[in-house]
C-alpha cells in the first residue's frame, strides 16, 4: 500500500467513525433531550494545610503502603539521612555498591559524599547500564499528603529511568512541595503537562498480587522506596 | 486450551461448576476484592457524590463524543502524537503491524490492555513475525500457558502457585519452587531482558484528556512504566469511549477506579503521558502512536440505555459482586469481557447472535449496579438486550444473525400473558391448579406429581431439578379480601 492510499484510508476511517457517532447520537436525540447535561467538578474534601501535619500525613500514608519516610529539619542534614538510609538498605541484605543519580542539582553534595564512602556513582547512566545499578536517587517535584504519593515531572529532571530500574529508589522531597490533596496535585500537573511529556505518580514500591492474591513487593519496579523529606529554613 | 466461545456459555458454565479448584480460587478472589472495595469506598465521605460526578462526566462526554475526540486528537497531535483511527479490530491490527514492520521491530513488550485482548493483537503480531510479550505478571503467566484472562484485574486467579511453578519450570527452566516471591523474581528477571531488547512498547489507555491530549495509565507493577519509557516507539490502543473532557476530571476517576478494582486508595503508579519528549536527549520513546478504536462502540450510542456501557472504566467490581461470576469465573463467558459488564458489552460489540446466552446469565439481583463506580444500570441493560435478542427474529441488524426463536417459550409466554390479562380466567386457573395439587402438596412443597416425586417433565425439569415446586396457597388474596369484606 502506498503512503497516499494509507492516508486516504485513515481519512476515511476518521470521517466514518465521527459520522457514525453523530448519526447514532442524532438517533437518540429525543431521548437525550430529557436530561440536562451538567458537568460538575470534583468536590474536594478540605484539608488542613499546616505544613507540619502535611509532612506527617504524607509519612503515615507512604508507610501504610510499604514505603519508608525520613524527615529532616533542613537541607544540610540530607547527607546524614542518606547515610542512615544506605545503612538500613544494607541491613536488609540489599546491595548499595552502584548508585545512579538523576541530574537534580540537589544531589551534587550527596554524590560527592557517597563517592567518598566508596560507592560507585553515575549520573543518569544509559538505560542498558542502569539495569546493573543497585540504587537510584532522584528528587521529586511534588508529593501528595493524602495518598503518600510522589510526583515526578519529566521536564524538571531526568528521573524517569533512575526511579524505575534499580531495585531501590530513594527520593528527596522539599516539605514545601507537599500538596495536601490529589486535587492540588492534579491542578499542578495540568500546568506541567504543557512542558512535561511524562508525569509519574509513585505511591510505594512496585507490587503485585497476581499469584494466589498474595501481595508480593518488587515485581518490575523498585522493591524498596525511601523518601527523605527536608524542610527549608524560611 | 481451546478458545471458549460465548455461544457455548451454558456448557462452559457447567464445566466451570464442576471445577472445584476454580471455584475455590473464585471464592477467595471475589470475596477478598469485594471486602477491600467496601472498606476503600467507606474511607471516603463523598463516595456517592463521586459516583454521580463520574457518571455525569461520562454522560457529558458520550453525548458530545465527536467533539471531545476531535479536541483530544488535536491536542495530542500538537504535543507530537501520531493519531490513527480504526473502525474495527482488523484495521487496528493492521495499523499496529504496519508500524512494527516499518520500524523493523522483532520484539514488542505489552502492558496489560483489554482493548488489545479484544482485537487479538498478539495473534496478529505473531502472524507478522513479531514476538509480543505480555509483561503484567498475571498476563505473562497466562500467555506462557496459552490461556486467556479469567478476571479483568487478576487475569491468572484461576491458577495455583503449584501450576505456575510447573509452568515456569517447563517454559523458563527454573528449579521447581512453591515460593511466590521466587516465582515473581523469576518473572522480573526474564522480563527485564525483554524490556531491554524490545523495539516496541504497546499499552492501553485508562483515560484520555481532551483539553490537553494527555493519556493516563494506572498500574501496580511498574511494567507499564517500562513499556512506555524504554522502547523507541510507544503504541497506545484506546477505545473511543476513553476520552474525558478536562484534566481536573482525572481526580474523580483516580479516587474511584483503584478503590473499586483492588480496594487500594491509589495504585502504585500512574503515568500521565502528554505527547512525545520535547528535547531529543530527554528520556522516553521517540514516537507515540495513539490508535482510536471503534469496533462497535459508536453503535452503542444509539440509545441512552445501551450507551451506559460505554461509561465503564474496567474496574472489575461488578465481577466480584456477581453471584453468577462468583460461581463460574471469567472463562465461561467466552469473551475478553466477562461478568455482568461482559454480558452487556460482548453482545453489543460482537453481535447479539454471538453471545445471545450472556444477557440471560444473570439473576438480575442488582449487586453489579450497587458497586459500579459509574452507576451503570446493568440489570436495565440486561433486560434491554434480552428484549432485543427476542426481537432479532424480526429485526436484522448488520452484524447479528437472527437468533432462532424458541417456539415453546413463545407459546408459554403468550398463554401466560393471556391468563394474566383476564382476571376471571386467572382466578379459574388458580382453582384448577389447586384442585390438581390437592394430594401432592405437603409442608409447603409439592411432593408428588403423577407418581414422580415432585419432578416435572423436561423442559420444566430444569426448574425442579434443584428446587421444590411451591404449591398454590389454599386461599388467594382475592378470596381473603372478599371474605374479610363480608365479615
Amino acid at each position: 500500500m502506498t503512503d497516499r492510499e494509507m492516508a486516504n484510508l485513515q481519512n476515511d476511517a476518521r470521517a466514518e467513525i465521527l459520522q457514525s457517532i453523530r448519526t447514532r447520537l442524532a438517533e437518540s436525540a429525543v431521548l437525550n433531550a430529557r436530561r440536562s447535561p451538567t458537568l460538575p467538578l470534583a468536590a474536594t474534601v478540605p484539608f488542613v494545610s499546616d505544613e507540619r501535619s502535611l509532612v506527617e500525613t504524607f509519612k503515615q500514608q507512604l508507610e501504610s503502603v510499604g514505603g519508608h519516610c525520613i524527615v529532616v529539619s533542613d537541607e544540610s542534614e540530607l547527607t546524614t539521612a542518606l547515610k542512615h538510609v544506605v545503612g538500613e538498605i544494607e541491613a536488609n541484605g540489599l546491595e548499595t555498591r552502584r548508585v545512579a543519580l538523576s541530574d537534580s542539582p540537589l544531589l551534587g553534595v550527596i554524590s560527592r559524599d557517597l563517592e567518598a564512602q566508596g560507592h560507585e556513582i553515575a549520573v543518569t547512566p544509559s538505560a542498558s547500564d542502569l539495569f546493573q545499578f543497585d540504587v537510584g536517587i532522584t528528587s521529586a517535584q511534588a508529593a501528595i499528603a493524602e495518598t503518600g504519593t510522589l510526583v515526578l515531572e519529566q521536564a524538571r529532571e531526568r528521573n524517569r529511568l533512575v526511579s524505575l530500574l534499580p531495585p531501590v529508589h530513594i527520593a528527596i522531597v522539599n516539605a514545601g512541595d507537599i500538596c495536601a490533596t490529589m486535587s492540588e496535585a492534579i491542578t499542578r500537573a495540568r500546568k506541567e503537562s504543557d512542558t512535561s511529556s511524562a508525569i509519574t505518580f509513585i505511591t510505594g514500591p512496585s507490587r503485585t498480587a497476581d499469584i494466589e492474591l498474595t501481595l508480593t513487593i518488587g515485581v518490575h519496579g523498585p522493591k524498596e522506596l525511601y523518601v527523605i523529606v527536608y524542610r527549608t529554613n524560611h | 486450551m481451546t478458545q471458549l466461545s460465548s455461544e457455548t456459555f451454558d456448557a462452559n458454565a457447567r464445566a466451570a461448576l464442576n471445577d472445584a479448584q476454580l471455584r475455590g480460587a473464585l471464592r477467595n478472589a471475589t470475596s477478598l476484592f469485594g471486602k477491600r472495595r467496601l472498606e476503600a469506598a467507606r474511607s471516603l465521605e463523598n463516595w456517592e457524590e463521586l459516583r454521580t460526578q463520574a457518571r455525569a462526566i461520562k454522560d457529558e462526554t458520550l453525548l458530545h463524543l465527536d467533539r471531545y475526540l476531535e479536541e483530544f486528537t488535536a491536542n495530542a497531535e500538537k504535543a507530537g502524537v501520531q493519531i490513527h483511527w480504526a473502525r474495527d479490530a482488523a484495521e487496528a491490527n493492521g495499523i499496529i503491524c504496519r508500524l512494527a514492520r516499518e520500524r523493523g521491530a522483532r520484539l514488542a513488550v505489552k502492558a496489560k490492555s483489554m482493548a488489545t485482548e479484544e482485537i487479538h493483537l498478539n495473534a496478529a503480531l505473531e502472524a507478522n513475525g513479531i514476538e509480543a510479550i505480555e509483561t503484567d505478571l498475571g498476563e505473562y503467566i497466562i500467555q506462557l500457558a496459552h490461556e486467556t484472562p479469567s478476571h479483568i484485574i487478576a487475569p491468572a486467579i484461576h491458577k495455583t502457585r503449584g501450576q505456575i511453578a510447573e509452568l515456569f519450570t517447563e517454559k523458563l527452566g527454573i528449579e521447581k519452587t512453591d515460593d511466590i516471591a521466587q516465582l515473581t523474581i523469576t518473572a522480573r528477571q526474564v522480563l527485564r531482558d525483554k524490556f531491554a531488547a524490545a523495539d516496541l512498547g504497546i499499552s492501553g489507555v485508562n483515560f484520555a484528556v481532551a483539553e490537553t491530549g494527555t493519556i493516563l495509565i494506572l498500574e501496580n507493577e511498574g511494567n507499564i512504566r517500562f513499556t512506555t519509557s524504554l522502547p523507541k516507539t510507544h503504541v497506545a490502543l484506546m477505545g473511543i469511549e476513553k476520552v474525558i473532557p478536562r484534566f481536573a476530571d482525572l481526580e474523580v476517576f483516580l479516587k474511584l477506579l483503584p478503590r473499586s478494582g483492588t480496594g487500594q486508595h491509589l495504585t502504585a503508579y500512574q503515568s500521565l503521558i502528554t505527547g512525545t519528549k520535547r528535547n531529543a536527549d530527554d528520556e522516553g520513546p521517540d514516537e507515540l502512536h495513539i490508535i482510536l478504536l471503534d469496533n462497535g462502540r459508536s453503535r452503542m450510542l444509539t440509545h441512552p440505555t445501551t450507551r451506559q456501557a460505554l461509561a465503564c472504566i474496567r474496574c472489575g467490581a461488578c465481577l466480584n459482586a456477581c453471584p453468577v461470576y462468583q460461581q463460574i469465573g471469567g472463562h465461561a463467558y467466552g469473551s475478553v469481557y466477562p461478568g455482568p459488564i461482559g454480558a452487556v458489552i460482548t453482545p453489543q460489540l460482537f453481535g447479539l447472535s454471538k453471545a445471545a446466552q450472556l444477557p440471560f446469565a444473570s439473576s438480575l439481583c442488582g449487586a453489579c449496579r450497587e458497586v459500579c463506580p459509574v452507576k451503570i444500570d446493568i440489570p436495565e441493560l440486561l433486560l434491554h438486550l434480552r428484549a432485543e435478542i427476542k426481537e432479532t427474529s424480526k429485526v436484522r441488524d448488520q452484524r447479528s444473525e437472527p437468533v432462532r426463536p424458541n417456539r415453546a417459550e413463545q407459546v408459554a409466554f403468550r398463554l401466560w400473558a393471556a391468563v394474566m390479562a383476564r382476571p376471571r380466567l386467572y382466578e379459574l386457573s388458580g382453582k384448577v391448579f389447586r384442585f390438581l395439587q390437592r394430594s401432592a402438596a405437603r409442608d409447603g412443597a409439592i411432593r408428588r406429581v403423577n407418581g414422580l416425586l415432585g419432578r416435572l417433565a423436561p423442559p420444566l425439569a430444569a426448574w425442579t431439578g434443584t428446587r421444590d415446586l411451591r404449591p398454590i396457597e389454599p386461599e388467594t388474596f382475592r378470596e381473603y379480601w372478599r371474605r374479610a369484606a363480608h365479615d
